[in-house]
């Protein structure tokens, strides 16, 4: 048992951290493509970012905030700019801002790598070093998620907690995994160019750390029906879809205590029916019907479970909305109830 | 460091006496501190900074648009306090308040103390948090002030004075743990066999304060802590005494109240609150009966208080005994009640409200502290000598205008403590909150929160308005 509040600042606390986790895997990559990518001598380096922001579902709000964009604007969109809500540094802003409202929930080891990030990525060291070496920059981000999520893994009691912690990240982690997988088929589908087209898939696979995954269990040749395998099918690999969905769904039934295979909950109910579905299908299924379709279904499901969570444990039906004036819109209402928490 | 070069001043200084010698108790670590080399002290501060803002001990500056995080300027001096001073100041915090609560208890059920006209009944009355619908309504064990942080400074005779008493939500109780803990981390040759008295008993001893209220016979009482908030300055201190206690740390969106009792919310249902100790003030307890806008409070908080159903560290209302105005009269409560004379003198204090003393504030204001009467954290305040001509007049008008919310003192040069200023000593003024708690037992913790005013000369020691903090040793023997 714990406060329902703490429970989803657990669970957002691990989702933004693995989401800034991603996010730098994303733009890493990316960049490098970039360099070696013969596509920028035919059009602009901005055309080539464009699968990226549609996979993300940021193309919109890159296109608002940047109507004319520049030499570097959708990394720095990405990267460091607080006003898209998903950027790097506003995912670990929120993350920390969540770990300080469980600091005491958490080990000091975890809170003080949550705090160092925070403080480095808009460090004059940080700075300097995207400036002059972005892929170090990005490196520094991944390792200490990874950092965070292994000194949580030998730091944090197995309480409902750490359960919370886990159904996050592992949530986040199968999204993004879904959505690298998503930006191939968003980029020109009708490309011929195989060599090229194996260079995009490699990328994918690093974007995941896939590559060495990959070559032990389909080899050096790499294929569209080897790479879905992986990230979607793999009940082994780490990032895949359908691992993370299956200790995701085992979570579940671990905070209910409900047996496996039975469902006490919307949440378990849409884990299983999604651990089911990954389970019994492959590469030919997503094939015929379409990689981008197929993934947008897992979207959806993806985003209910997620939903379903919040529903289940955190808000109490008839609760929303008691404390809030009528008619108040969701920006003056945080700085409303940050204004009253400084007058005290 | 060097210490031969630092010199004493025309008032106290805690490190030497008249004659520039060293006091005797200050001499094992100030001896130590001098064998540090400029390089090693250097680096040592450094590491500290580094590990105060790594660990996030920070507070939160207003008046800034995103209220930044800073970390609070740590000295590494340690303030010393010998045994026998100690002892004196533990029994003056005992007495002040024993008569503090028996006043409260008082103003909120017979009266006595004003009907035998000890104290005239405005100054009860006029108290901005005076609470009148509590009168009559009892609470566990009759204690309303539970958790007390006390200001003390010293005259240029080394006497300590009452200048405040904090009887609502009194903090910077943690940043004393943590200095303490910075200091041996970083300084462990200091402490060697100097007897300093340890104070990492304190979170046991509040929690045990707080059960003591609990209203159910229970052998386990759920105790909860609530905090305004992430963005309250104190957020820090908030949960770094949940997590020392091992209580749950909440805010009014996680508490409930439903037929007189109050419940949490938790991820298996509701779990009953037996004991509250809340960092809000009470206006914003309980939108129902006091700020209506409030939204970090619990609708029906209140009125299951009232029923007795749960328990409220510090009780509602103790604003009434914290108040400037009364403060005038602490010592004629101690007379009143325990027929003692009080242990810990006070600073003199004018009350505009009544006449003569308004004549002497207006017409002596560039002499005098004025201080608005219910606000805190040095906010609302005019230091005389080294005001400009327009604050002064700003508060000529205001003391004119608004007599009840002022009250003026002597400017009192309280006491210096050598302070690493760029690399030498330097004296700064210092002021002492301890914390005393009421529970069982009355338990003083044996030094307290030493505020550095850092800026030179200057008299105020808010962290809000630049202070630092430095640890404070009271000896065994």
């Amino acid at each position: 048992m714990m406060l329902s509040r703490v429970a989803d600042h657990q669970y957002w606390m691990a989702r933004q951290m693995e989401r800034a986790e991603n996010l730098a895997r994303l733009v890493r990559v990316s960049e490098e493509m970039l360099l070696d990518d013969e596509t920028l001598a035919r059009g602009s380096a901005h055309e080539y970012w464009t699968p990226v922001l549609a996979a993300t579902a940021m193309e919109g709000a890159f296109r608002s905030l940047y109507p004319d964009p520049q030499a570097g604007d959708v990394a720095r969109f990405l990267t460091l700019d607080l006003r898209n809500p998903d950027s790097i540094l506003s995912c670990i802003r929120q993350a920390r801002e969540n770990a300080r409202s469980v600091r005491d929930k958490i080990s000091d080891e975890m809170w003080s790598e949550i705090n160092a990030l925070n403080l480095f990525v808009t460090s004059p060291e940080g700075l300097e070093l995207l400036q002059r070496f972005p892929q170090a920059y990005y490196e520094k981000i991944i390792t200490s998620s990874m950092l965070f999520d292994g000194i949580t893994d030998a730091t944090l009691t197995r309480d409902e907690g750490w359960n919370f912690l886990q159904l996050g990240r592992l949530l986040e982690r199968a999204d993004m995994t879904s959505r690298f997988l998503d930006i191939r088929s968003q980029s020109q589908p009708t490309t011929v160019d195989s060599a090229l087209e194996s260079l995009q898939w490699g990328a994918v696979l690093r974007a995941c750390s896939a590559h060495a995954g990959y070559r032990r269990v389909h080899g050096g040749e790499i294929s569209v029906e080897g790479v879905v395998d992986l990230l979607l099918f793999s009940n082994e690999f780490p990032r895949s879809v359908r691992h993370c969905i299956r200790r995701a769904d085992e979570v579940l039934h671990d905070i209910s205590g409900t047996p496996t295979g039975r469902f006490s909950n919307p949440c378990e109910k849409i884990t299983g029916a999604l651990l089911a579905k990954l389970s019994f299908a492959g590469p030919p299924e997503v094939m015929a019907r379409g990689l981008h379709a197929y993934i947008d279904e897992l979207q959806v499901q993806l985003n209910a479970a997620g939903q379903a969570v919040f529903e289940s444990y955190v808000l109490l039906p008839g609760e929303v909305g008691r404390h809030f004036p009528r008619g108040s819109r969701p920006e003056s209402l945080a700085d409303w109830q940050r204004e009253q928490q400084q007058q005290q | 460091m060097m210490l031969s070069d630092y010199k004493g001043a025309n008032l106290f200084d805690e490190l030497v006496d008249e004659h520039g010698r060293i006091r005797p108790y200050y001499r094992g670590v100030a001896e130590k501190l001098s064998g540090l080399g400029h390089d090693e002290l250097n680096q040592k501060l450094r590491s500290l900074e580094l590990l105060f803002l790594k660990q996030g001990i920070t507070f939160t500056v207003y008046g800034d648009e995103k209220g930044t995080e800073r970390v609070f300027p740590f000295d590494p001096f340690p303030r010393v306090i010998p045994a026998v001073e100690w002892e004196h100041i533990e029994a003056g915090l005992v007495q002040r308040i024993t008569a503090l609560n028996l006043f409260l208890y008082d103003v909120y059920h017979e009266q006595r103390i004003i009907k035998d006209g000890v104290i005239p009944p405005e100054v009860v009355f006029s108290a901005s948090h005076y609470r009148p619908e509590f009168i009559g309504v009892s609470v566990p064990k009759d204690a309303y002030v539970h958790v007390c942080g006390t200001d003390l400074i010293r005259d240029r005779d080394g006497r300590y004075l009452v200048l405040e008493d904090n009887g609502r939500c009194p903090s910077g109780v943690s940043y004393v743990l943590e200095n303490r803990a910075a200091m041996k981390r970083v300084f462990p040759q200091l402490f060697g066999a100097s007897g300093v008295r340890p104070v990492d008993t304190y979170p046991a001893d509040l929690l045990s304060t707080l059960r003591h209220v609990a209203p159910r016979e229970n052998p386990n009482p759920n105790v909860v802590l609530l905090t305004p908030g992430v963005h309250n300055s104190a957020y820090f201190e908030h949960s770094f005494l949940a997590r020392q206690m091992s209580i749950e740390i909440v805010e009014g969106r996680d508490l409930i109240a439903l037929d007189g009792f109050v419940y949490m919310r938790t991820t298996r249902g509701l779990r009953q609150v037996d004991v509250i100790y809340r960092r809000i003030d009470d206006d914003f307890l309980d939108p129902q009966v006091f700020r209506k806008d409030s939204c970090l409070g619990v609708p029906g908080l209140v009125d299951a208080v009232r029923r007795g159903n749960v328990a409220l560290a510090n009780a509602i209302g103790t604003g009434v005994a914290d108040d400037k105005v009364t403060y005038a009269y602490v010592s004629e409560m101690i007379r009143y009640y325990l027929c003692q004379e009080p242990i810990l003198d006070q600073v003199p204090t004018y009350l505009a409200w009544r006449d003569a003393d308004r004549k002497y504030i207006l017409e002596n204001l560039p002499r005098l502290v004025v201080k608005a009467a219910n606000e805190s954290g040095g906010y609302g305040m005019l230091i005389g000598p080294t005001a400009t001509r327009a604050q002064l007049a700003e508060f000529h008008d205001k003391v004119s205008r608004h007599p009840r919310n002022y009250i003026a003192q002597p400017v009192v040069n309280f006491s210096q403590h050598p302070t690493l200023v760029d690399g030498s000593l330097e004296g700064r003024h210092v002021d002492l909150r301890p914390f005393v708690l009421w529970g069982d037992t009355i338990k003083v913790l044996p030094g307290g929160l030493t505020r550095v005013a850092l800026t030179r000369g200057s008299l105020v020691v808010n962290s809000s308005q630049g202070g630092g903090s430095k640890d404070t040793w009271v000896l065994a023997a």
